[in-house]
């Protein structure tokens, strides 16, 4: 598992380094701005973009024989799996991270551009929420369709967050009176449900690998 | 003897293509090197693909090391080297990093044995593995398979893409792997000399059928081709045959027991036989 994790680690590493250099460039213009709309931007961004690049990582296995290569480790097909979404749990602390230095000093020299701070809460899950159901669609759609249709499930995966992610704020502001405590529960409601498919995802795409020839 | 690989009645069948692994019988003895013979297309990564269970068997058994693997049976899967043709890792990597992610997967990798092959092959370790020649890419996967000590190297068209200086090489890592007598080979190729160099026994297969396994000693000393005219091949003894293939001006005729055959038809000449010939004997000609 701990050679999975650095083959995944490594794989993704190259990608993730051009992207946190864009990150600090539009860090740096959207903490000189002030505008509410770049900071949602950045912060989604941010999330989102770093999920993307930790799930090209399975597309690449298979660029070399490297994807067929693996199945004759001694490893688990369902570690390989499990890798693939602990590799995805991990980057999905750096988009966060980078949205938080980004919102404080942009807080610290203009001070708060959004009209409640508990916002930035919901901010924030709306992207996990997002990139936890991308990647809960995305494996599956891998394993079934096959490695050559990956860029088209990556598509698929992401407006299908988008999709359930906003069908569900709209369900939630139509069930719940406005105030800080529909908002503390959308969040906490788009991050558990996130989640669940999260977990969900993995028994469900390893069943999928476990049947695929290579 | 005891093997270390046992195949029976291997079965197969993409529906897809139309293609079929049609029992699939052979073992590999411990300490000895199979070769695995076959046009482009006959069944060769199919059956290695069913070996390693990269690919579902439809019926039949496998046996590796006295058990059949499954998914779990990541302890028989430490024992094993593989080198397929081609990129085997991703390009982007180096040999370092290469034996960084190994080490986290294999208990018995050595970055000692692999260091010392990357000098004896002349791999720079920092060099991006897409940076490497064809050539260089095989011999890293070479050594990759062999430094966590394996018992048994299974080569899928590993040396297809060498040059005959890199090929003999390369036999000569092969042939000292299995001077250790629990280790095994089985090596999958058309390049046929390589494996009359190296191979103890020879199994050949042809439209997902083996046709048959033959040792490489009876091949050397026992099988031989007969040269005959249209009236000498008439007169032969189909039992004497095992396949026949007509030419221009002769048919040729592959026997089992070239001695006997000689003995038999004094008038006919007998040649040794080389694994090349036997291959185009048995799949371009007719078999009796």
């Amino acid at each position: 598992m701990k050679g999975l994790l650095k083959n995944n680690l490594y794989a993704t590493l190259s990608n993730a380094k051009v992207f946190s250099c864009f990150m600090l460039l539009f860090g740096l213009f959207a903490v000189a701005l002030i505008s509410q709309s770049l900071q949602i931007g950045y912060v989604m961004i941010g999330i989102i973009g770093f999920s993307v690049n930790a799930i090209a990582v399975a597309k690449n296995e298979f660029r070399s024989k490297w994807g067929k290569y693996k199945l004759t480790l001694p490893v688990k097909r369902a570690a390989i799996v499990k890798s693939l979404f602990f590799n995805q749990l991990i980057w999905l602390l750096a988009g966060p991270l980078f949205a938080g230095i980004e919102l404080g000093l942009s807080c610290l020299f203009h001070g708060c551009s959004f009209d409640q701070r508990i916002d930035i809460l919901s901010l924030f899950a709306l992207g996990i929420s997002m990139s936890l159901f991308m990647s809960a669609i995305f494996f599956p759609l891998f394993y079934a369709g096959g490695e050559e249709r990956s860029e088209v499930f990556l598509i698929i995966s992401l407006l299908c967050a988008f999709a359930i992610d906003f069908a569900m704020i709209s369900a939630i502001n139509q069930l719940l009176e406005p105030g800080i405590a529909s908002i503390i529960a959308g969040a906490v409601i788009l991050l558990a449900s996130s989640l669940l498919a999260f977990a969900l995802s993995y028994p469900l795409a390893v069943c999928i690998f476990r049947r695929k020839e290579y | 003897m005891e093997n270390i690989l046992e195949l029976q009645q291997v079965s197969k069948t993409f529906s897809r293509s139309d293609f079929t692994l049609d029992k699939i019988s052979f073992s590999l003895p411990y300490g000895a090197i199979g070769g695995f013979v076959g046009e482009n297309g006959a069944g060769k990564t199919t059956t290695i693909g069913c070996i390693l269970n990269t690919i579902h068997k439809d019926s039949g058994t496998i046996k590796l090391f006295g058990r059949e693997m499954q998914d779990a049976d990541t302890d028989i899967r430490e024992k094993i080297g593989v080198v397929y043709d081609g990129d085997n890792f991703p390009g982007f990597w180096t040999a370092k990093r290469l034996s960084q992610v190994m080490e986290g997967i294999y208990t018995q990798w050595d970055d000692g044995l692999f260091q010392k092959y990357l000098a004896d092959f002349h791999l720079p370790p920092r060099q991006k593995i897409k940076d490497y020649s064809k050539g260089m890419t095989m011999k890293l996967a070479i050594a990759a398979a062999l430094s966590h000590h394996p018992q048994l190297l299974i080569l899928d068209e590993a040396t297809s893409g060498l040059d005959p200086v890199m090929r003999d090489e390369m036999l000569d890592v092969f042939l000292e792997f299995v001077q250790e007598e629990d280790h095994s080979i089985l090596l999958s190729s058309h390049i046929t000399s390589d494996l009359e160099k190296i191979a103890d026994y020879i199994t050949f297969i042809h439209n997902g059928k083996l046709i048959m396994t033959v040792s490489k000693n009876d091949l050397v000393y026992n099988y031989a081709v007969m040269r005959c005219k249209e009236s000498q091949f008439l007169a032969l003894d189909p039992s004497d045959m095992i396949a026949f293939r007509k030419r221009d001006f002769q048919i040729d005729v592959l026997v089992s027991d070239g001695k006997k055959a000689q003995r038999k038809y004094k008038d006919v000449v007998v040649d040794h036989v080389s694994v090349d010939e036997i291959m185009l004997l048995l799949i371009k000609g007719e078999r009796v």
